[in-house]
C-alpha cells in the first residue's frame, strides 16, 4: 500500500514538473524585459494602407496608424527614467500608440542585427552611420526621400548639408535629429599663462606649448618635467572620423575611406601625407609629448588624468563636454578656465561625424504615416521636439517652483529635475541635445536655453563654425569582406610607428605583404564602381 | 553468491526478450523525467548547430544567403589575420593551462604544509578571492600597476631598485615583449587560488597513516611531498589537464580586455577575431566568414576532445565523455 502511494506520489511529481517546464517554455515573452519585450513589431492603422514605395511619399491623405514600433538605444529616456511617462507624453500628443524596444545600450546593434534576422522588424530604428548605409543597401530601409521634400519638416531644418550628407545615391533614407557633433581641443588657460604662451594657431606654435606643457612647470607646482602635453584614448578612434582625439597630429591626413574632390572614393592611409602625420605623431609620442598610456587608456582614464592636472591639452567633445570638464576641474580644486581652440592653421577644420539616423523600415506598414507622426513630431519645432529634447514634464524638467539639489527655483521657471538612475544629478537632456538640434523652436522659445551655460556655448559655437561634416562611407560587399582585417593591420601598423617599435618603412612594406594594399585597392574600386 | 549472479542473467535474458515499446512503457516515468532536459538540449544545444550551414553561405542577417560553397573557408586559410589567431589562441591557451597548473599544484602543495587549521582557511580564501574579480576590473588594476610611469607601481619599484631610469619606464602592457609574460602572470594571480580547489580535496583524501608511516620510517619533510603528496596526486593533474585541454579553444574575455593595437600580432586569438570580424569593420558583417572562423575552432575543439579522450584511455583505463 505504502509502495503504490509512494509510486503515485513520483507520477505526480513527474507530471508536475514537466507541465511546469512546458507552461514556461510556451509562456509570453513580455516578462519585463526591456529588449525585444514584444515581437508585435508591425505598424497597424485604422485602415491599413500596405505602401513601401516612396514615389507616394506624402501625397494624398494620410491614414494615422494605431500603433508605432521603435528601436532605440539607451539615449532616449530609458525605463530606469520613468520612460512610461515618456510614452504616455508622445501618446497625449499624438493619439498613437508608441511601443519602445529598448535593448541594453552596450548592446545595441548586436541585438539590432538579431531583430532584423529574425524577420520581425520594428517600425522605425535608430542606427549609427556605418548600419544605416550598410542596410540602407540592403534594401531594409524606406526611402523617405518624396516623404521628406512633400513635408513641414523640410522647411524647419536649420542646415540643408545634414540632410544632404544623409543621402545614399541621391535617396535620403533617415533623418538625424542632430547634428552629428566632433571634438574639439581644449587647453587649460592657466597652464598656458604659467608657461606665458599663447593660444597656437599653427604646427609650429602647437609644438612649443606641447613642449613647455611637458619640459616645463605649466600645473605651478614647482617641479619641472612632471607633466606631459596631450593624452588620448588611442592613437586611432573606434569610429568615424577615427582622428577626432589627435587632429593636430593627423592634420590633414585620413586613415580611412574619404571622397576626394574630384568625386572619387580613396583610402587615405595609402596616400602621402598620412606618412606625415605617422612622423609628427611617432616624434610627438617619442618626445613625451603625448601620454605614454595613449594606446590603453579609455576615454574616462583621459578625463580622469585632465581633472588630476597631469596633462593640459585634450581634444574632447564640444559642446556640453565643455561645461562638464570644467566643472570637474574646478571640483578638484584647480582653476577650471578651458580655451575652446579654434583648429590649427595646418587642421583647418575639425572633422563632425554623422549622428545615429532615425530610419523607417521597409516592412513598416503605412511609412508615410509613420514619417509624419514619428519623425516630424520629433522635430516639429513645439510640444514634440521640446519631449525629445528635455523629456517628459514632472519626470525630467518642471516649471513649478521649489527646491533641487540645492537649487531654489521660482513658480514658471524652466528647470531639470534630480535623475531617478543617478540620485544626486540633474538630468541635462532627453535624446536631442539642444545645441545640436537640426531644428529650432517655432511654436515656442527654447525652454532651457537659457540654463545652457556659457562654457557651452562658446564650446559649441566654436565648434560649429570651425567644423566639417565627414561624409557617409557607402557600404559594400567587398567591403564587408576585407576592412575587418584592414583597419585591423592599419590600427598596428599607427601603433608599431608611434610607439617606435618598427619604421615607418617596415610597416608600410609590411601593409603591402600582409595584402592591406590589395584589400584598399579592392575596397576603393567597389566604392567608385557604385 | 552463484545463484544471484543466475537469477541475474536469467532477468537480462527476460529484458532481452522484452519488445522496446514495452520497456519504454515499463520504464515511462524516467522517460517522462527526462524529456525536459532532453529537449533543452535538442533545443538550445543542437538545433543551433544548424545555423553552421551560413559557413557554406554569404550572409548579411537580411536577404537570403547566398551559397558560396567552400568561399568563406578559402578566404580565411588565406588570411594572416587568421593564421595568427588561430597560433595564438593554441599558444596562448595551452601555455597557460600547464603554467597555471603546475603553479596550482604548487600553491596547493604550500597551503597543505600549513600546520594551523585557522590560518590555513584564511590563506585559501585569500587565494580563492582574486577569482571572483571580473576580467575587466583585473585588467583596469593592473593597467594601474603596470602603467609606464612613476605612478606606476611596478615601473616605480623598478626605478627605485635601480634597474630602470626615470622616464625609461617600460610599457607592459603596450610591449610586444612584455605583453604575453604578463598576461600569464595576471592569469596566475587571478586562476590559481581556485585551481587548488580540487587539488586540496585530493590531499585531503590521502591518508594519515602514509605520512605517519613515512615519519616512523624517518622520512623528512620534503620525501614526504615527493614520495606521498605528489603521486597522490598524479592522477588528479592528468584529469585537470585533460579536462582544460578540451577547452582550450574558447579564450576571449581575458585577452579581449588586455589586449591593444600594439600587440595584436603576439594576443589577437580566434575570438577576438570573431568579434572583429563582426563589430568592427565599418561595414554589415559577413556572418557567413565568421561563422566559418567559428567552425573551425569548433572542430579544433572537437578534435582535442577526442584526443583528450584517448589519453584518458591511455592513462586512466576511461575516457572523459
Amino acid at each position: 500500500m505504502k509502495t503504490n502511494k509512494s509510486s503515485a506520489m513520483k507520477k505526480i511529481l513527474a507530471l508536475l514538473i514537466v507541465l511546469s517546464l512546458v507552461l514556461t517554455a510556451c509562456g509570453p515573452k513580455d516578462g519585463g524585459t526591456d529588449a525585444g519585450a514584444s515581437t508585435d513589431t508591425g505598424s497597424t492603422t485604422s485602415d491599413s494602407t500596405d505602401n513601401n514605395d516612396s514615389s507616394d511619399g506624402g501625397a494624398g491623405e494620410i491614414e494615422k496608424p494605431e500603433k508605432i514600433t521603435i528601436m532605440v538605444d539607451g539615449t532616449l529616456t530609458t525605463k530606469a527614467n520613468n520612460r512610461e511617462a515618456f510614452e504616455a507624453e508622445w501618446e497625449a500628443l499624438t493619439g498613437v500608440d508608441l511601443e519602445i524596444i529598448q535593448p541594453d545600450h552596450d548592446a545595441y546593434t548586436d541585438n539590432l542585427g538579431q531583430v532584423l534576422a529574425s524577420g520581425d522588424w520594428p517600425d522605425v530604428m535608430l542606427l549609427n552611420s556605418a548600419y544605416y548605409a550598410g542596410y540602407a543597401e540592403e534594401g531594409v530601409l524606406w526611402d523617405m526621400t518624396q516623404a521628406y521634400e512633400n513635408s513641414d519638416l523640410k522647411s524647419r531644418v536649420k542646415n540643408e548639408e545634414l540632410i544632404e550628407g544623409l543621402k545614399i545615391n541621391g535617396s535620403l533614407y533617415g533623418i538625424s535629429p542632430t547634428r552629428g557633433n566632433g571634438c574639439i581641443t581644449y587647453i587649460k588657460k592657466a597652464w598656458l599663462d604659467n608657461v606665458g604662451l599663447d593660444v597656437p594657431t599653427n604646427y609650429e606654435e602647437y609644438l612649443a606649448v606641447l613642449d613647455a606643457f611637458t619640459h616645463g612647470d605649466p600645473d605651478g607646482n614647482g617641479v619641472d618635467g612632471d607633466t606631459y602635453a596631450v593624452s588620448s584614448a588611442g592613437l586611432i578612434g573606434e569610429e568615424v572620423p577615427f582622428i577626432n582625439y589627435l587632429p593636430e597630429f593627423y592634420q590633414d591626413a585620413f586613415p580611412s575611406f574619404y571622397l576626394t574632390e574630384s568625386g572619387e572614393w580613396a583610402d587615405g592611409f595609402v596616400e602621402d601625407n598620412f606618412i606625415g602625420a605617422l612622423e609628427r605623431l611617432r616624434d610627438a609620442y617619442q618626445a613625451g609629448y603625448i601620454d605614454k598610456e595613449a594606446l590603453t587608456n579609455g576615454t574616462s582614464d583621459c578625463r580622469n588624468k585632465f581633472y588630476e592636472d597631469k596633462f593640459g591639452i585634450f581634444t574632447y567633445w564640444a559642446g556640453t563636454w565643455g561645461t562638464n570638464l570644467k566643472t570637474n576641474l574646478e571640483a578638484n580644486g584647480l582653476d577650471g578656465e578651458l580655451i575652446a581652440m579654434e583648429p590649427i592653421e595646418e587642421v583647418g577644420s575639425y572633422l563632425e561625424r554623422q549622428a545615429p539616423t532615425w530610419a523607417i523600415t521597409s516592412k513598416a506598414e503605412n511609412p508615410e504615416a509613420i514619417f509624419e507622426y514619428f519623425i516630424e513630431t520629433m522635430l516639429d519645432g513645439g510640444l514634440g521636439q521640446r519631449l525629445f529634447t528635455y523629456g517628459a514634464e514632472g519626470v525630467y524638467w518642471t516649471t513649478e517652483g521649489g527646491e533641487v539639489l540645492g537649487e531654489t527655483y521660482e513658480d514658471g521657471e524652466f528647470h531639470m529635475l534630480e535623475s531617478l538612475e543617478k540620485p544626486g544629478t540633474l538630468y541635462t537632456k532627453n535624446h536631442i541635445d539642444p545645441m545640436l538640434a537640426l531644428t529650432s523652436f517655432t511654436e515656442f522659445a527654447d525652454p532651457g536655453i537659457e540654463k545652457v551655460p556659457e562654457a557651452t556655448l562658446v564650446s559649441a559655437a566654436t565648434f560649429a563654425e570651425n567644423s566639417r561634416l565627414v561624409e557617409l562611407v557607402p557600404s559594400s560587399d567587398v567591403m564587408s569582406q576585407y576592412n575587418g582585417d584592414l583597419v585591423k593591420l592599419k590600427r598596428e601598423i599607427v601603433a608599431n610607428v608611434v610607439l617606435g617599435t618598427r619604421t615607418i618603412e617596415e610597416e608600410m612594406q609590411r601593409f603591402e605583404d600582409e595584402g592591406g594594399l590589395e584589400w584598399s585597392q579592392m575596397i576603393v574600386e567597389s566604392l567608385n564602381a557604385k | 553468491m552463484s545463484s544471484k549472479v543466475e537469477a541475474s542473467k536469467i532477468d537480462e535474458a527476460k529484458i532481452g526478450k522484452k519488445p522496446l515499446s514495452k520497456r519504454i512503457y515499463e520504464h515511462r516515468w524516467y522517460y517522462l523525467l527526462f524529456s525536459p532536459v532532453l529537449l533543452f538540449a535538442l533545443t538550445f544545444y543542437y538545433a543551433p548547430i544548424y545555423g553552421l550551414r551560413y559557413a557554406f553561405y554569404d550572409y548579411k542577417g537580411i536577404k537570403e544567403p547566398i551559397f558560396v560553397g567552400l568561399a568563406n573557408f578559402e578566404k580565411m586559410f588565406s588570411m594572416q589575420g587568421f593564421w595568427n589567431a588561430f597560433t595564438n589562441t593554441l599558444e596562448i591557451s595551452i601555455f597557460k593551462l600547464f603554467l597555471t597548473t603546475f603553479m596550482s599544484i604548487i600553491m596547493s602543495l604550500l597551503l597543505n604544509e600549513i600546520i594551523n587549521l585557522r590560518y590555513k582557511k584564511v590563506a585559501q580564501t585569500i587565494v580563492y578571492l582574486p577569482h571572483f574579480m571580473s576580467w575587466v576590473v583585473t585588467a583596469s588594476v593592473f593597467a594601474l600597476i603596470m602603467s609606464p610611469s612613476q605612478q606606476g607601481l611596478v615601473n616605480a619599484v623598478l626605478t627605485n631598485l635601480g634597474i630602470i631610469e626615470q622616464g625609461q619606464e617600460i610599457y607592459f602592457l603596450g610591449s610586444s615583449k612584455w605583453w604575453r609574460p604578463v598576461y600569464y602572470f595576471i592569469n596566475i594571480w587571478k586562476e590559481t587560488g581556485w585551481g587548488t580547489i580540487i587539488f586540496m580535496a585530493t590531499l585531503a583524501g590521502i591518508s594519515p597513516d602514509l605520512y605517519e608511516a613515512a615519519s616512523i620510517d624517518g622520512a623528512t619533510r620534503l620525501q614526504k611531498i615527493m614520495y606521498i603528496t605528489i603521486p597522490a596526486l598524479m592522477n588528479t593533474i592528468v584529469i585537470v589537464l585533460i579536462l582544460n585541454l578540451a577547452k582550450i579553444m574558447n579564450l576571449f574575455e581575458s585577452v579581449f580586455v588586455m589586449q591593444n593595437d600594439a600587440v595584436m600580432k603576439q594576443a589577437d586569438v580566434l575570438q577576438t577575431y570573431i568579434y572583429t570580424q563582426t563589430f568592427n569593420s565599418g561595414a554589415l558583417p559577413n556572418y557567413g566568414y565568421t561563422t566559418a572562423v567559428g567552425m573551425v575552432k569548433s572542430i579544433v575543439g572537437g578534435l582535442l576532445v577526442i584526443v583528450c579522450n584517448y589519453a584518458s584511455k591511455k592513462i586512466r583505463g576511461r575516457g572523459i565523455v
